[in-house]
């Protein structure tokens, strides 16, 4: 993926990103209404536990990850209607137990299985192809404060192909908003 | 909590919590004495439609007993859930599950009249053969059920006295439980007795698995048994599954226009709004369950005992409303609640609510209805007395149950969870 880095870090590195620690809860909720409001769209906000409410916060759309689960649910429906219907009462017509060759009532249980099933599977494909996993690295996991997030560490990390990104403005608003252990990350 | 709390004092001021005095006064008189001249107007039917009339008024008028049995019986059963698990949420809308339960007298003393109707009519509509006289259980007849093999061997469970005693025996479980948990819930009003929560909670795990067998047992006795012929283990739940998702929706609509009404700030959010659509659609998919399960399992298994039940309701006219109920009640609300936008949307979710009754309303009379059958074997169709049957008695519920939401407050006002209700959010 050709990238065009406009951003280097210090070291004449492109960068990828810009992270900043934070001491708690309070003061990263607060940071993370800021870069909401002053409109950036390719950062997030790590924490070593649930922050009720955060993606609000961050002004995070509802998740696309329903549309794979109805699309999943709606082709199970019709391959299993298909499916049965053209083994039972087009291609191998038997009649068992007097009932109609194209009896709803014993296909349901199928449909409803097959419509489960696959909703279930685009579900979780819809959540890998929206996340971007699996993948075995990611710049952010070369700094030791990034991989304290999921110990006791709370960082804020915006990326330097957001396009309001300024990589000396931000370090100053993230000192000012409370952020301390500025890190820049570069870019693999 | 306590942080908040000046912020929550104003949710509970008496303006946001108490209806006006005197609100609802012509409305429950006006919702209550049109359904007393519904009512009257189909027992006159009754009397005056011959043979085909008082069948026709009998059965719409149990299905009108039916629907407003179910409303109390199950808003009952829920309470005695929301007890048990100690929930935090329901706090502050539980109260309006309380009005309707401690309604029960009102399908009891129906439950009477439906009675004496029958023995009434079956003695004053003159038919040619007594087997076909207008009884709603036929096998009260004695000239319907004479030589026959399959009542003799349920005549052990199916006889009258044992009948009026099993059927006294629900009422009686469900009124005791009902004055229990409200006299509990009201005591807390006046005295602020956290511990009357717990009490609560002891009186509702004795009490559901009581509930479960009365209220299972009176849908076999009142709807089964309309067909002594027929059986179905699946009936009381179905009775239990219909119930409690029209009390959900009735909750949600009583609710929907108090906050209409410029009530309960705070104390019916959007939240609780989410949190309701999502117990209704779910119920509703119970429902849908329940009914086809039934179905499926006659319909695969062919026995003719069983499968007349269904022969009956896939013939002729009924076979229209066959496929009108799973439609109204169970597809078109699926669709329309299935989005989270709109759970937390007023309009919607009453107008789904609204969907639900009315196919509630068309399941009941569909599992009652087509049991009339006439001395010359034609099961009649659908007919004016039908409408006054039926809404006669739940607009007398209705009227009722006007009366109680407005003649107290419209929360719990010491619940112990009431902070827990008043900052209920959903997080997803």
């Amino acid at each position: 993926m050709a990238v065009k880095h406009s951003h280097t870090t210090s070291q004449g590195v492109p960068m990828h990103a810009i992270l900043a620690e934070f001491s708690n809860p309070a003061t990263v909720t607060r940071a993370a209404e800021h870069f909401r409001d002053a409109g950036y769209t390719k950062w997030d906000v790590f924490s070593p536990m649930p922050i009720h409410g955060i993606e609000h916060t961050m002004g995070l759309k509802p998740s696309k990850v329903s549309y794979f689960c109805a699309i999943g649910a709606i082709a199970g429906f019709t391959i299993a209607v298909a499916m049965q219907g053209w083994m039972s009462a087009i291609d191998y017509q038997t009649v068992t137990a007097g009932k109609p060759l194209f009896a709803w009532e014993q296909f349901t249980p199928i449909i409803f299985e097959l419509s489960v099933l696959l909703a279930a599977i685009s579900t979780i494909a819809g959540m890998f192809i929206l996340n971007g996993l699996p993948r075995h690295h990611h710049p952010l996991l070369t700094s030791e404060r990034f991989l304290g997030a999921s110990d006791d560490k709370f960082i804020i990390a915006i990326e330097a192909t957001d396009p309001k990104f300024d990589a000396q403005g931000l370090k100053s608003t993230l000192e000012s908003l409370g952020g301390y252990g500025i890190e820049e990350i570069e870019e693999d | 909590m306590s942080a908040h709390a000046p912020q929550l004092e104003r949710y509970l001021e008496r303006e946001n919590i108490f209806l006006s005095e005197g609100a609802g006064s012509t409305l429950w008189k006006a919702l209550a004495g049109l359904g007393a001249i519904l009512t009257a107007v189909a027992v006159m039917a009754g009397f005056t439609g011959g043979e085909e009339g008082a069948k026709i008024a009998l059965h719409a008028l149990h299905t009108g007993f039916a629907l407003s049995v179910m409303l109390p019986v199950t808003a009952l059963g829920f309470v005695m859930i929301l007890n048990v698990v100690k929930s935090g949420w329901s706090a502050t809308i539980r109260r309006q599950l309380e009005n309707m339960m401690v309604l029960m007298w009102v399908p009891a003393i129906m439950f009477v009249g439906i009675l004496v109707l029958q023995y009434v009519l079956a003695s004053a509509v003159e038919v040619t053969d007594p087997k076909y006289a207008p009884y709603l259980w036929e096998w009260m007849n004695s000239a319907y059920v004479e030589g026959d093999v399959l009542y003799e061997h349920k005549k052990g469970f199916l006889n009258v006295p044992f009948f009026l005693i099993r059927s006294l025996i629900y009422f009686g479980l469900w009124a005791v439980l009902a004055f229990l948990l409200s006299n509990e819930s009201h005591s807390q009003d006046a005295d602020a007795d956290k511990w009357r929560t717990v009490t609560a909670l002891k009186i509702s795990a004795i009490g559901l698995p009581i509930f479960a067998f009365a209220t299972a047992f009176a849908g076999f006795d009142w709807l089964m048994g309309l067909d002594f012929h027929w059986f179905s283990t699946m009936l009381g739940v179905h009775f239990f599954a219909s119930g409690l998702v029209s009390a959900l929706c009735v909750l949600a609509l009583t609710l929907l226009v108090l906050r209409s009404l410029g009530k309960l700030h705070g104390c019916f959010t959007q939240e609780h709004m989410h949190d309701l659509g999502k117990l209704i659609f779910g119920f509703n998919v119970f429902w849908a369950y329940i009914a086809f399960s039934q179905y499926f399992l006659i319909w695969y298994a062919n026995i003719p005992e069983e499968t007349n039940f269904y022969i009956i309701r896939k013939a002729g006219e009924w076979q229209w409303v066959s496929w009108a109920v799973p439609i109204v009640h169970f597809a078109i609300p699926f669709v329309l609640l299935l989005p989270r936008p709109s759970k937390r949307n007023g309009l919607v979710l009453g107008s789904v609510c609204v969907i639900i009754l009315i196919g509630q309303a068309l399941d009941t009379w569909w599992m009652i209805r087509p049991e009339v059958v006439m001395s010359d074997g034609h099961r009649p169709g659908i007919s004016w007395i039908d409408f006054v049957g039926v809404f006669g008695p739940l607009l007398i519920l209705a009227g009722f149950y006007v009366r109680k939401v407005a003649s107290g407050p419209l929360i719990p006002l010491n619940d112990p969870r009431q902070g827990q209700a008043l900052t209920h959010v959903n997080h997803v």
